[in-house]
């Protein structure tokens, strides 16, 4: 069952690779934080009850509900409404994330072999996720985008930590949430400055500081 | 107590500032803070060797020497800072909502700068570095100008993504560290031989690329030089005299493991190959530079590299990057605030836009000679005993021919950034801008923080005290214990 979860969570990625739609990339986001809650709830039973209340709070609230939610009103508001024109193919990206996800299994084979407690859908998939993510930061030129991008690599390192499920102290876990729940919103505030301050929305117009 | 005084009172006066939102509250508070600081550290000083003891398994933050070692530069950096603040927030008039901000920001940036050196656990170092990345990234746009606001994205966007990658590092090690089952250094350091060795190169190799991202080395220093130059002069001294080196603190103890673990010979591999890659950048970038902050940052980079190379060499290597971590911080600390006046007497950031700054204004053109001097590493400055100290520890490893790049490269460097210091300073003064007038006048917040660093820097280049010494000795012990 938990296979079939993780396969579904790649599927997201590739899905996000080929939409030009910004909503629907939100929409994907939501549905990851929901792959997540439910993963933990089938696949996690090494950590203590708070922990897991913890973590199931952590992805149905934040990761599926809330940051969703505060992004698609910024999207909403902005009227943004396609990363690239509805005729540019997107079949170069999916390509190249589908080599990523045979890399990323490889290497996920390849470490299984050095003796650790690893299993491999696990770390291939979330390494995979975050190669892509890296990819599409690069190749997209939308700020928005950028932000989006940088949730779905925190989902891929999510879904990473969840495979070691070692006792990572409350104290710690609440620290980096918080954490990433301040980038966000510190990332959607600048996107909002350069949105009124520049002509546009996309990362070539930021050329005011160079050597 | 006083651990726990040190991230209290910063919380409970930023709140306070933000809620009167007066200036005497905003101005008493960052010097209170300030001189807590600097009361903390001296109490440190005066009993270290029984802290470093004790406290070096109690909880999950302790002081032991190679976090004093950094925390009281950090202290230093602050406190002149703190009082230049003082002169920057007047010039600019700031409206007391504003001031009110950046004490606030500035208060809680320097309270997750303490978080980083004093943790004791690596996942708690992680969540104390990205919280410098979001403090600092609001202070970077302090000026509310288009280029900051560039500056400012690119800093915490950039950063962002490394710390991030840093975390999958934090993930790997906790993998090939399963049997140990904890992340605090102790447990770490004490089990290391146990971890497993694929996995820690892994999880160094991601720390590397996310902590170095937050360092500001090469490759990854995309961001450095726009930050620095755009944000507001004591905000680029605190952000290249203390953020760098904390950060830098969270990489040393990383590699406390991987020594202990026995394979400090792919780390300071890795850390060779960064440190020089630093030290070519930036000379590249030296020689046709073109605004004198910015020349500043690209000297951060030279000075991380520097630091990188000393960790990579051994016990002595470790030694000398510490001192060069104290000169380096101190030297670009007093040249980033004295920068703050340049811009102010000629309203450019242009190299080209100021001459004569001696004829202008004989202090400040002294202050940015002497620290030039300061960062160059002339004796009797500390810089060139670090320097030399990491040459004989290049010849100690066996590797004494990496010398001769490393002098080539310095020397590159020291004539690109002294060509633009010296036409800045001598020369005849252009007629002030019409909008300053003749008459401007720099109070004693604006000069008085750089003379004593630069005082204090020339009383540990000529004789450099035998407890600062012990300090340092014991701070490099994690090397090989």
């Amino acid at each position: 069952m938990s296979g079939i979860l993780i396969v579904l969570f790649g599927t997201t990625i590739l899905y996000i690779c080929a939409a030009s739609r910004i909503e629907a990339f939100v929409k994907t986001l939501a549905l990851q934080g929901l792959l997540l809650f439910l993963l933990i709830m089938i696949d996690v039973h090494e950590l203590n009850w708070l922990n897991i209340a913890f973590l199931s709070l952590e992805t149905l609230l934040m990761k599926a509900i809330v940051i969703p939610y505060f992004l698609l009103r910024v999207i909403r508001r902005n009227e943004i409404g396609r990363e690239v024109a509805p005729d540019v193919s997107q079949l170069y990206p999916l390509q190249i994330a589908s080599i990523i996800f045979i890399a990323g299994f490889l290497m996920a084979y390849w470490a299984a072999g050095t003796g650790m407690v690893v299993q491999p859908l696990y770390f291939g998939m979330s390494i995979s996720v975050m190669m892509v993510s890296l990819l599409l930061i690069v190749r997209r030129k939308r700020i928005i985008t950028h932000i989006l991008c940088y949730m779905t690599l925190e989902n891929g390192i999510f879904l990473l930590s969840l495979s070691v499920a070692n006792e990572m102290p409350l104290l710690i876990n609440l620290g980096v949430l918080l954490d990433l729940f301040v980038a966000i919103y510190l990332l959607v505030i600048f996107f909002n400055m350069i949105q009124e301050m520049y002509d546009g929305n996309n990362i070539d117009v930021l050329t005011e500081l160079k050597d | 107590m006083m651990r726990f005084l040190l991230f209290a009172v910063p919380t409970i006066l930023s709140l306070l500032v933000l809620w009167r939102r007066d200036r005497l509250v905003s101005r008493g508070a960052l010097l209170g803070v300030a001189a807590l600081y600097l009361a903390a550290a001296t109490a440190w000083w005066t009993g270290w060797d029984v802290v470093y003891l004790e406290g070096r398994l109690a909880g999950y933050f302790t002081i032991d020497s190679l976090a004093l070692w950094f925390f009281t530069i950090m202290t230093l950096v602050f406190a002149a800072a703190a009082v230049y603040s003082l002169f920057y927030l007047r010039e600019h008039e700031v409206s007391p909502q504003r001031e009110a901000g950046y004490v606030a920001t500035m208060l809680l940036f320097n309270m997750a700068m303490t978080g980083v050196l004093l943790a004791n656990h690596l996942a708690l170092l992680w969540v104390f570095v990205e919280a410098t990345t979001l403090t600092s990234a609001l202070l970077i746009y302090f000026e509310r100008h288009k280029s900051s606001l560039e500056a400012a994205w690119k800093y915490i966007f950039i950063c962002s993504i490394g710390i991030t990658l840093a975390f999958v590092g934090i993930i790997i090690l906790s993998i090939g560290s399963k049997s140990i089952g904890s992340l605090f250094f102790a447990d770490l350091y004490q089990r290391a031989g146990e971890i497993n060795p694929f996995w820690l190169k892994m999880a160094f190799a991601f720390m590397l690329v996310g902590f170095g991202t937050k360092i500001g080395v090469a490759p990854l220093h995309a961001w450095l030089p726009d930050a620095h130059s755009e944000a507001p002069s004591p905000v680029s001294a605190l952000l290249s005299g203390a953020l760098l080196n904390s950060t830098f603190l969270g990489l040393l103890r990383f590699q406390g493991i991987m020594v202990r673990a026995q394979l400090h010979q792919f780390a300071n591999f890795l850390f060779l190959v960064v440190g020089f890659l630093s030290l070519l950048i930036s000379a590249a970038f030296m020689l046709k530079i073109k605004n004198y902050k910015r020349m500043l940052a690209y000297s951060s980079i030279e000075n991380m590299g520097i630091l990188f190379l000393g960790s990579a060499c051994g016990r002595t290597g470790i030694y000398a990057a510490l001192l060069h971590s104290a000169a380096h911080s101190l030297s670009k600390c007093s040249l980033f605030l004295t920068s703050g006046n340049i811009l102010h007497l000629y309203g450019s950031k242009r190299v080209e836009d100021v001459r004569g700054l001696l004829q202008r204004e004989p202090r400040t053109g002294w202050i940015w000679l002497l620290s030039f001097l300061a960062i160059a590493g002339l004796p009797p400055f500390p810089i060139f005993l670090s320097k030399f100290l990491l040459i004989m520890a290049f010849f100690e490893v066996g590797m004494g021919w990496l010398a001769a790049p490393f002098l080539l490269f310095v020397i590159v460097l020291f004539f690109g950034m002294g060509g633009a210091v010296f036409r800045m300073t001598f020369g005849i003064a252009p007629p002030p801008p019409p909008e300053r007038g003749e008459g401007v006048h720099l109070v004693i917040a604006a000069y008085a923080p750089q003379m004593l660093l630069l005082i204090l820097l020339l009383a540990i280049g000529i004789n450099l005290p035998a407890k600062v010494l012990a300090l340092m000795q014991s701070a490099a012990g994690f090397y090989s214990k």
